[in-house]
């Protein structure tokens, strides 16, 4: 079986994946197994380019120079033994039909264990040997620059950091598709489960949503609750009738504990006559100004002013939505 | 949280901008239309309401987002000025198609998600699934700050 492995491997390099995950499959639950080509990986871990050179000479693939590159990056992990780990990662790569699902675990994987660096790096070794493309094989360097710093429990902010530095290298995961599409399709996907993760903590009540369907219902119905907001506020604002014997300084009293607002210096400061007492001036004109736009006939304030009334009555923002439905409602909207 | 993630960048102003810039367009409106009471509410409402966003794409930022310029632009178009936004719309989606069609693997429960969205988010035809995100974190950010503002002033100005 070593020999038909060994054979194999130097004829055809596709099906090496599926190969390799076999014997790495009996490695994990026979870890004494011993294989020609056992050395040949465990050497590769430590090489510096030129046994691999020999091998995709004779491979027929031209990557010497790359991979000697990336072996530098990936040295300080390269002392875990192979069978450890390439077990688990072909396990949960023969798992996988959803890519997505595929770099979440593979995530906590490496936060889990430190020993699946080294995984990481072994696959994205063996599986260069898979990719043709210059451009699939530099995206792959950036795989393993970020596999190797998310040891570091540091995982979202350096990676993030190297995917924004350095694109060009990228490396192919093991036993996974080695096409280039399918490689920037996974760096597509970690970019989008970032966001997402970013867009968590954002919306208010998803930490407890998990799973990328629910969490983007959450997020747009977020939105689209933020921009109904925004309408009812606007036609609040339309029909707010401010009294005419307005209160300036009640309603800088009102503005300024309801919001720490600081001076904003407006045009119109300068030309009213308002501007001495006031601290927030800029506003009380503003303020003034803007009452003066949403003044309204009599008779259609007494109609919306009822249930504006029962809002308007100091009552915390956090009783608005009940009100606004009450508003909305009377409206007839 | 946001200043953790040093890659996506989604600060948004202080709230005093925000205020400054839509009692500027209320203040603008009154100009146009001085102690004129239209007789539809609707239409006050919409004027309002188009001051409200065009304010908030103003003071988040004006070119520097996407979903502003979109904003922005459509605001104009509406005003009658002719926009040529149609052209680079386009372009990019005909990048996201050509890329579906090489890999059925983009997650549909994400992409049908992400078409929903693209609807919600000025501008958002045009733009990867990525970039959208993030596009969709400075709008929320954007929007909460605008709508704590028209909250205040609402407060303020109504009746005690």
């Amino acid at each position: 079986m070593n020999g038909a492995i060994g054979g194999d491997l130097l004829l055809n390099c596709t099906d090496m994946s599926v190969l390799e995950r076999q014997r790495a499959h009996l490695k994990y639950f026979n870890p004494s197994f011993d294989s020609p080509l056992a050395g040949f990986f465990a050497d590769s871990s430590m090489i510096n380019g030129g046994e691999m050179d020999g091998f995709l000479a004779t491979a027929g693939l031209n990557l010497p120079m790359i991979y000697g590159e990336t072996t530098v990056e990936v040295d300080p992990r390269m002392s875990i033994p192979l069978e450890t780990t390439l077990g688990t990662g072909n396990f949960k790569k023969r798992k996988f039909d959803t890519v997505t699902k595929d770099c979440n675990e593979k995530k906590k994987m490496m936060n889990r264990e430190e020993v699946t660096e080294g995984e990481e790096e072994e696959k994205s070794k063996i599986t260069e040997l898979n990719n043709g493309s210059p451009k699939s094989i530099k995206k792959m360097k950036i795989k393993a620059k970020k596999e190797e710093n998310n040891c570091s429990n540091d995982s979202s902010k350096v990676t993030k950091e190297l995917e924004k530095t350095d694109y060009i290298h990228v490396r192919a995961r093991r036993g996974q598709a080695t096409d280039s599409h399918s490689i920037a399709e996974r760096v597509r996907r970690e970019k989008i489960s970032e966001r997402m993760k970013f867009l968590q903590d954002l919306v208010p009540g998803c930490d407890k949503i998990t799973g990328k369907a629910g969490m983007l219902d959450e997020i747009i119905n977020y939105v689209q609750s933020l921009q109904r907001q925004i309408e009812f506020l606007s036609m609040k604002l339309a029909v707010v009738n401010p009294r005419p014997d307005f209160d300036m300084d009640d309603i800088f009293a009102k503005e300024v504990v309801s919001t720490p607002m600081t001076v904003v210096p407006s045009p119109e400061m300068v030309h009213s006559g308002y501007s001495h007492e006031m601290v927030n001036s800029g506003y009380s004109n503003e303020m003034v100004n803007s009452g003066y736009v949403h003044f309204n006939p009599m008779q259609q304030v007494e109609t919306s002013s009822d249930p504006l009334s029962c809002f308007n009555n100091g009552q915390a923002p956090s009783m608005w939505d009940s009100h606004v439905q009450n508003l909305y409602g009377s409206l007839g909207v | 949280m946001a200043s953790a993630d040093k890659l996506i960048n989604t600060d948004v102003p202080e709230k005093d901008v925000f205020a400054f810039h839509f009692l500027q367009s209320l203040s603008n409106l009154r100009k146009q239309n001085p102690f004129d009471t239209p007789d539809q509410k609707n239409y006050r409402v919409r004027k309002i309401k188009k001051a409200a966003y065009v304010s908030m794409a103003r003071a988040a930022g004006g070119s520097s987002r996407l979903w502003s310029r979109a904003l922005l632009r459509r605001a104009d178009k509406d005003d009658n000025k002719i926009v040529r936004f149609s052209r680079r719309k386009r372009k990019v989606t005909w990048k996201i198609s050509s890329k579906r069609r090489r890999s059925n693997q983009r997650a549909p429960v994400v992409e049908e998600a992400a078409e929903r969205l693209r609807n919600l988010v000025p501008g958002g035809g045009g733009m990867e699934t990525s970039k959208l995100m993030e596009e969709t974190a400075h709008y929320i950010k954007c929007l909460s700050m605008q709508v704590k503002v028209m909250q205040c002033l609402v407060d303020g100005l109504s009746p005690k």
